[in-house]
């Protein structure tokens, strides 16, 4: 399964994730929102920067409540206003769609 | 608004998300089904005004009500997984008999509420005919908690739904009768996670071999420190093999518990011959005469072996059969064993303690014989 | 797949996805699972291969073909990914299989959470139609119910999770949690049939759980939480150790005694079992004879159960009834199992305004918790690290007696003096 940005071919899995993820560019990046049906505003490339910046320091995904607590002080909003917004920008959810479209790996575990 | 912390103001995109007066999404975020529709007329009539209840016979309960009414309730065993079609049977049922309305309980049994006395014995021929036994009342053995193992889980060393057909066919004519000293809570569960719980008996497998590692993709499908911080020991380490960042296992210090399986796919625990049973019993959750317990093991290196499990339900029935002989009225099968000392329980059922039984985790003093108490 | 290869080799000749023309049935053989349909206990085996004959949805074709592979080869195939509907997080447990080339039909199998009514009542109403509305989009295979208390609708492709998630939903059903939020709760009957029920559990679950309802469908603690509310100390629905702040009914006065339904009692089962079944097991020794009389010192019961199990129509819980609140019950996984810890031993629950102190004072708690938690740490586990005084102290609730089974054996605290 692949998606196609500038003629080159990415591969991605049947979730829609980037299998490398050195493969990740802004152009992949959009196209990958594209299928999500997200337009990538400023809000959505200041997420995918903060989510990307957090994974190279830390190797992992932040938890979503560092995300939220992220947005809230940076915004000025508290903790329930963060978290509509997010789902506002990103209305499948912030592991489903922000960290698909940042190039990250794909959330493990239901348990 | 306001603007943002530095002087920077909201674009508009993020002006449009936070002042849309709609959501994109059209949910009714209601939570819980609502129940009292759910209620029978007499239920509701009767809601929190109950005196008293008898079992006039397996199967069947009878609760009398302050103001003189009493309810019927016939309940009946299922397979848990059921279809839409199963349901509709018992919708069936629950229409010709109950007046429309039925419920299921903590342990998988379906349930049908009657004021008229005269639809029981009727309900039970029909619920029998149709395959779904009645009984799972009183100092029975109840049905079995469980979860998915192979028909969906994605870390399971076994099944699930076919380790209870194997269970419950061993001790149906428990499950319909009311012979043992007290309910007998079963559970079993596909990995050490133990999503049955605890239980009177439980059949839990316990894995014998630390994971093997997919070293080629564990980067791309794994957030590595993960993986690490889920060691209950400490045993994983980040590493590099052929070239790529990845994750080793210290096999002296893993205790194979699994716990960085469900962190990460690529260190498969699972192994259809070194993922075998243990059989631990005496768990119990209700405050009735002794304090909760958990449950202790007292079997295991029993073979993973479907479709039927002949080794782990042999145990369970000597286990069982033991129980039914040797407790009193009242006793729970932890109870049972705290009476008899854990030297009979072993010859009584035939099973082996062995070393590894003694426990050698975070409060293994609190389980050793601090006391000059003895069985000979 | 390692450690597969030699138990596949036993499987022999199988061909995923194509059907067999063999008495014109849908399904494939299925020699390993066909095992299981003999036996007295009704068969899920049966149950789905009627199913698929019936409705010829090829992905119950596949999945009991997969089920069948790996009975043979004694491993699983699930992964996981992330499947949910619009403005939730969670909810849809997703399903892949990691064979598809071989069972090209079970490629997806995605399972809807789906929280039933406090109680687990239904009316054949409200059954049948989240049936059709399943059958409709899904493979019409249902669970009743999993461990943490949901409906399970198992079977669905990611195409149609929304509008069979929208359809559902406008009926009056929601999905169930997941994650690392809120978690779907169980309550057992209570008021609703059953006489030692302390106080109305089903209306608490309803309210607590659309209290937070916000963070079960879009979670963002440090792990999940679960609630269960059992009517009385039998706690049946395993409250203490399947979660982690278990609500269960109880009672601060005497246990109410019937004395003629004693007597009637004792008359009919004889001295001796009174003596033997109800007097000699009561824990603390609370009940005693008294000019053949039997006497329950209150000052002595624990609250047990056991002689109003052993003795229904006699004996019934007092008349000042509430909750107990116990914390931090959970599973086997890294630190071992772990039961609930009573935090509040006496809480009125009789109306709308209890309720929201409850939940009040749940909040606080949750609270605590996010900050002073881990990732990935059950409140339970936040106890162990940081101590039970730190929680009483962050959380605002006096240290009580009742919180702990006798005090500390070694002197090693800082004194405040």
């Amino acid at each position: 399964m692949g998606i196609e940005v500038n003629g080159v071919n990415y591969e991605v899995d049947e979730n829609g994730y980037l299998v490398n993820l050195e493969d990740w560019n802004e152009d992949v990046a959009v196209k990958l929102a594209e299928g999500e049906e997200i337009e990538m505003g400023e809000a959505h490339w200041d997420l995918v920067k903060f989510l990307r910046n957090y994974y190279e320091e830390y190797q992992i995904a932040p938890a979503v409540k560092v995300l939220t607590k992220a947005i809230a002080s940076e915004k000025g909003m508290d903790k329930k206003e963060a978290s509509e917004f997010l789902y506002g920008m990103f209305p499948k959810g912030p592991a489903l769609q922000a960290c698909k479209i940042a190039g990250l790996p794909k959330p493990t575990g239901c348990v | 608004m306001n603007p943002l912390p530095g002087g920077r103001h909201y674009t508009q995109s993020e002006k449009n998300i936070m002042s849309s007066p709609e959501k994109k999404w059209k949910t009714i975020e209601s939570g819980p089904h609502t129940y009292e529709e759910a209620l029978h007329p007499v239920v509701r009539k009767n809601y929190g005004k109950w005196k008293y209840h008898e079992i006039p016979r397996p199967g069947v309960l009878m609760h009398v009500a302050e103001s003189g009414d009493a309810i019927w309730t016939v309940r009946a065993g299922t397979p848990r997984q059921d279809t839409v079609d199963m349901v509709r049977v018992l919708c069936d049922i629950a229409d010709k008999y109950a007046d429309g309305y039925l419920r299921f309980t903590v342990r998988n049994n379906v349930e049908f509420l009657t004021p008229n006395s005269e639809h029981v014995e009727p309900m039970i021929q029909e619920l029998e005919s149709r395959g779904f036994p009645v009984g799972g009342t009183g100092m029975c053995v109840s049905s079995v908690a469980h979860t998915q193992g192979w028909l969906h889980c994605d870390i399971p060393a076994t099944d699930a739904s076919g380790v209870v057909k194997s269970m419950m066919d061993y001790v149906y004519q428990e499950f319909k009768d009311m012979q043992m000293p007290n309910k007998v809570r079963l559970s079993t569960s596909c990995c050490s996670i133990n999503c049955g719980g605890q239980a009177d008996i439980a059949i839990v497998v316990k894995h014998t071999r630390p994971p093997r590692i997919n070293h080629d993709h564990l980067a791309t499908i794994c957030e590595l420190p993960k993986a690490v911080a889920r060691c209950p020991v400490a045993a994983i380490r980040p590493t590099v093999v052929n070239g790529k960042r990845s994750l080793m296992v210290d096999e002296a210090k893993c205790i194979c518990c699994g716990a960085c399986f469900g962190a990460c796919p690529a260190m498969e625990i699972n192994h259809p011959e070194h993922s075998k049973f243990a059989i631990w019993v005496g768990g119990k959750n209700s405050n009735a005469r002794t304090k909760p317990s958990t449950m202790s093991i007292v079997a295991h290196n029993l073979p993973n072996n479907p479709p039927r499990w002949p080794e782990v339900t042999e145990v369970i029935g000597k286990i069982l059969s033991a129980y039914k002989a040797g407790g009193r009225p009242w006793e729970r099968v932890g109870e049972w064993i705290n009476r008899i000392g854990w030297k009979r329980f072993f010859e009584e059922t035939g099973l082996t303690f062995d070393d590894n039984m003694i426990d050698s985790y975070r409060h293994a003093r609190t389980t050793f014989n601090q006391s000059a108490h003895v069985r000979f | 797949m390692e450690g597969a290869k030699d138990a596949s080799s036993r499987e022999g000749h199988h061909c995923g996805g194509c059907h067999s023309e063999e008495n014109g049935k849908f399904l494939n053989p299925t020699p390993m699972l066909n095992e299981l349909e003999s036996g007295p206990w009704p068969s899920f085996v049966s149950g789905f291969k009627e199913l698929a004959e019936r409705t010829k949805k090829p992905m119950l074709r596949g999945v009991l073909d997969q089920l069948e592979y790996s009975y043979n080869t004694k491993m699983g195939y699930w992964k996981g990914g992330l499947v949910t509907v619009d403005g939730y997080g969670a909810g849809i447990i997703t399903r892949y299989s990691m064979i598809k080339d071989k069972f090209p039909e079970a490629a997806e199998f995605h399972t809807m959470r789906i929280q039933p009514a406090p109680g687990l009542h239904y009316n054949t109403a409200m059954m049948r139609e989240l049936c059709d509305i399943w059958e409709k989009y899904g493979s019409g295979i249902i669970t009743l119910h999993g461990q943490t208390g949901d409906i399970m609708l198992q079977g669905i492709e990611q195409d149609k999770v929304q509008q069979c998630f929208d359809e559902l939903n406008q009926s009056g059903w929601d999905l169930g949690g997941a994650g690392a939020g809120m978690r779907t709760a169980v309550s057992c009957i209570g008021q609703g049939r059953c006489e030692n029920a302390c106080y109305d559990n089903l209306k608490l679950h309803l309210k607590v759980l659309k209290h937070f309802v916000g963070v079960l469908h879009r979670p963002e603690w440090n792990y999940k939480l679960k609630f269960k509310f059992s009517g009385c100390p039998n706690d049946c629905t395993n409250a203490i150790m399947r979660s982690d702040l278990a609500v269960i009914g109880t009672w601060r006065d005497a246990i109410q005694v019937d004395r003629d339904e004693v007597n009637a009692w004792v008359e009919k089962k004889g001295m001796d079992v009174l003596v033997n079944q109800v007097i000699n097991l009561c824990p603390t020794k609370a009940i005693s004879l008294k000019d053949g009389e039997m006497h329950i010192e209150t000052r002595d019961c624990v609250r047990c159960m056991h002689c109003l199990n052993a003795m229904p129509k006699a004996l019934s819980p007092g008349k000042e009834r509430g909750i107990s609140l116990l914390m931090g019950g959970k599973n086997t996984l890294k630190v071992g199992v772990n039961m609930g810890s009573l935090i509040i031993p006496f809480m009125k629950m009789e109306d709308d305004e209890d309720i929201e102190a409850f939940i009040e004072q749940i909040e606080e708690i949750i609270d605590w918790w996010e900050d002073a938690g881990l990732d990935h740490e059950r409140i339970g586990e936040t106890i162990e690290r940081v101590g039970l005084k730190q929680f009483l102290d962050g959380v605002g609730i006096e240290a009580d007696i009742n919180m702990v089974t006798r005090p500390r054996d070694n002197p090693y605290f800082k004194a405040p003096y």
